[in-house]
């Protein structure tokens, strides 16, 4: 009895570690094999910033040799609309860094693979993760986060006197101020509806500083409350005290910032660290404040996602399995500035003092809110849109904010969102 | 060569050899246009989506039904229609007075008929991103004009009042050299000594333009202006990149809305509905040209 079992025993026992050997060499034969992943991003293309992100997910080839990262590298303006019809036809890059928007709506369609095995074990995932789990699945996980703050030209307005502002009347009067002390320009803004996905990510800062959550307690989509009024009348405001260059798209505005002819904005950690990057306004002399409403303002958050027609599921998902773990965060961290990570790895001691701006932001990533509207995350675009339409009616045509809106919340509701 | 098979080749070959000919460009049209074409037809007749672009059901007639209950549909189609005909218009006028200027020979006509034909060479991408900076409302060459004669900035392309206008300035701009050029080889078939005839006969410049030189030039006028008016229709690159349609729709052209209902909504059915209007409206102006140039046909056999 005691043989036969003893006997058993042994059999199983060489059973298994034969299946484990037999695993192993496969799993290392499979490790050997030459992959190459294609990886895409619209910060590949921007200046200095892309080629650090760049740089930090490389360092992955020097854990897994046999694997080669090609860039597909969309600017940002083009990126949801290549991606889609991409990924629609079948085809596509294996990895996908995604827009939250973009996320959603790819998750929705069907176009990402549950990636749950590249975040096994991973302890330290933080909330910038929670909306990668669509309908109990992990199709997602955090790239970067970032969030909203009003960012100003310390040299520029500390030569006009001028007060850094808390609210929007300040804010109209610090950009004259400055504009008339030094000829810069008073503030920049997003403000046509043709660069809409910026545009509505951009006034969601208003909205929210207003108290606005677009949706009631029973998630009915609710425009025309007297929050968005105030908020849209509020961009009114800011519109015609002519501080923002009328007419220059958002990069444009962006470089004039980089270019130090800029005093005040409102822009995300990633747009900061690019106007802080390699430019004629050191990053010493950015400085960045609370954005000037009552209630917290927004965060973009981009997602990494692999693809359903990737031929190569398992290497995308161990190449984020690394890039959430210590080294490809560390990596990670040096070339994103003062952006959420995945895991809360601290931005470093060299980059926060050459960086003075970057800690306003990490406070306001404890409070800031998602651009898309909950329970509305696919149609949040669409909805915006109609939204957007109202108030570009409201700079434009003078129209009444409150008839404005109340205009836009029976077109949303005629159409059954 | 056999006898007998060059007496096929002079037989059956030559019955059959332009449809050999005809057969690659017939496959290349099937292929790239007409299928596409019928595949659209089919699109705007179900409920397809950009994300699930094969999986769409049939829904008859209701992506057509929605355009039409829909204000902003006709909006649009206006926009569109006063879009080409001011394009036509202006393009064609300014294209033959262009010609007609150059027609006749003098000092550095050359190098005045290649500045004249700048706008036509230049790319409309690149072009029209210059035309984005010089109608720029801070920094722009127009609004430095403005401003050093005293006068208000205006925002061109900004403001309800001044964006078509604005777009229909850069079109005329693009569109115009290669009517001149049309005209311009219409013009150099005009026989002199008609010409020459008339004004023996005491006809004045007008005249002999009207009486002679007009209905030399009026079938490539009228092709012309063909052409002008289906680019106008189908124009993307100018509109998109100097005012994405806006605002407030001013300029949102057909095709302009194609793109914002095929890549916001990722209403594929919706959207190739549109551009079924689209083409009902380019087969509209073609079939104008082709009942008008019958008339010219009719009126020149009299």
């Amino acid at each position: 009895m005691f043989t036969r079992a003893r006997r058993s025993f042994l059999t199983g026992a060489a059973a298994l570690i034969a299946t484990a050997a037999t695993a192993m060499t496969l799993n290392a034969s499979h490790a050997q094999e030459p992959v190459t992943l294609v990886i895409a991003n619209s910060q590949w293309v921007d200046a200095l910033r892309g080629k650090n992100l760049w740089n930090a997910v490389q360092q992955y080839q020097k854990v897994a040799p046999n694997v080669t990262l090609v860039q597909e590298a969309i600017p940002s303006a083009e990126f949801a609309d290549k991606i889609t019809t991409e990924m629609a036809a079948g085809q596509g890059p294996d990895i996908a860094m995604m827009q939250d928007g973009l996320f959603y709506t790819a998750a929705d369609a069907g176009f990402l693979v549950d990636i749950s095995k590249a975040v096994e074990g991973v302890e330290n995932l933080n909330a910038t993760n929670d909306h990668g789990v669509v309908n109990g699945k992990r199709l997602g996980i955090a790239w970067q986060r970032a969030v909203y703050a009003l960012i100003y030209n310390k040299p520029l307005v500390d030569k006009a006197g001028a007060k850094v502002p808390t609210n929007v009347d300040e804010l109209i009067a610090s950009s004259q101020a400055v504009h008339q002390a030094t000829g810069a320009i008073g503030f920049i803004s997003r403000h046509q509806v043709s660069d809409l996905t910026g545009f509505f990510m951009d006034f969601q800062n208003w909205a929210y500083g207003y108290g606005v959550n677009w949706v009631d307690s029973d998630g009915k989509l609710t425009i025309d409350t007297p929050e968005a009024v105030a908020a849209v009348t509020a961009f009114k405001k800011m519109y015609d005290a002519r501080i923002i260059p009328v007419g220059d798209d958002f990069p444009t505005q962006r470089t004039r910032f980089k270019e130090a002819q800029v005093s005040f904005g409102i822009d995300n950690s990633g747009g900061t660290l690019n106007i802080a990057s390699g430019a004629a306004l050191a990053p010493g002399d950015l400085a960045a404040a609370p954005l000037p409403f009552q209630h917290p303002g927004a965060h973009q958050q981009i997602f990494l996602g692999v693809s359903t027609h990737s031929k190569h599921q398992e290497a995308a998902i161990d190449f984020l399995a690394w890039l959430v773990g210590p080294e490809g965060q560390a990596a990670l961290r040096e070339a994103s500035g003062p952006d959420a990570l995945a895991t809360d790895v601290p931005v470093t001691e060299a980059f926060q003092a050459a960086n003075p701006w970057a800690e306003t932001f990490a406070e306001l990533a404890k409070d800031s809110r998602s651009t898309l509207i909950p329970g509305y995350e696919v149609q949040t675009t669409q909805i915006m849109r109609v939204v957007m339409e109202a108030v570009e009616r409201v700079l434009v045509a003078d129209d009444d904010p409150q008839a404005a809106l109340t205009r836009a919340q029976r077109k949303i509701d005629a159409k059954r969102f | 060569m056999t006898p007998g098979s060059s007496k096929w080749l002079s037989g059956k070959g030559k019955a059959i050899a332009p449809y050999v000919f005809i057969l690659p460009p017939l496959a290349y049209l099937a292929v790239f246009m007409f299928w596409p074409l019928a595949r659209q037809m089919w699109l705007s007749l179900t409920d397809t989506r950009l994300t699930n672009p094969n999986g769409g059901s049939f829904v008859g007639l209701e992506n057509y039904q929605w355009l039409f209950d829909d204000p902003e549909f006709y909006t649009t189609l206006n926009v569109t229609v006063l879009y080409a005909a001011v394009t036509v218009v202006l393009g064609v006028a300014l294209g033959t007075i262009s010609a007609l200027a150059i027609n006749r020979p003098f000092p550095g006509r050359p190098l005045a008929r290649a500045i004249m034909l700048f706008g036509w060479a230049v790319p409309n991408v690149a072009a029209s991103l210059i035309w984005l900076w010089m109608y720029n409302e801070r920094s722009g060459v127009f609004n430095d004009m403005l401003a050093s004669l005293g006068l208000d900035r205006v925002s061109w392309l900004t403001s309800t009042h001044m964006a078509f206008s604005s777009i229909v300035a850069v079109t005329v701009w693009q569109v115009a050299p290669f009517v001149m050029l049309v005209v311009l080889a219409a013009l150099q078939s005009v026989p002199d000594e008609v010409r020459e005839a008339a004004r023996v006969d005491g006809a004045d410049a007008l005249s002999v333009f009207r009486a002679v030189t007009l209905p030399h030039i009026l079938p490539s006028l009228q092709l012309v202006s063909l052409l002008v008016a289906v680019w106008s229709i189908r124009r993307f690159d100018i509109i998109y990149l100097l005012t994405g349609g806006g605002p407030i729709g001013s300029t949102s052209t057909l095709v302009v809305k194609i793109r914002q209902t095929a890549f916001e909504s990722h209403e594929l059915g919706v959207a190739s509905a549109y551009g079924a209007i689209g083409l009902i409206l380019a087969l509209l102006v073609a079939f104008v040209h082709f009942v008008t140039d019958r008339r010219r046909q009719k009126w020149m056999a009299q």
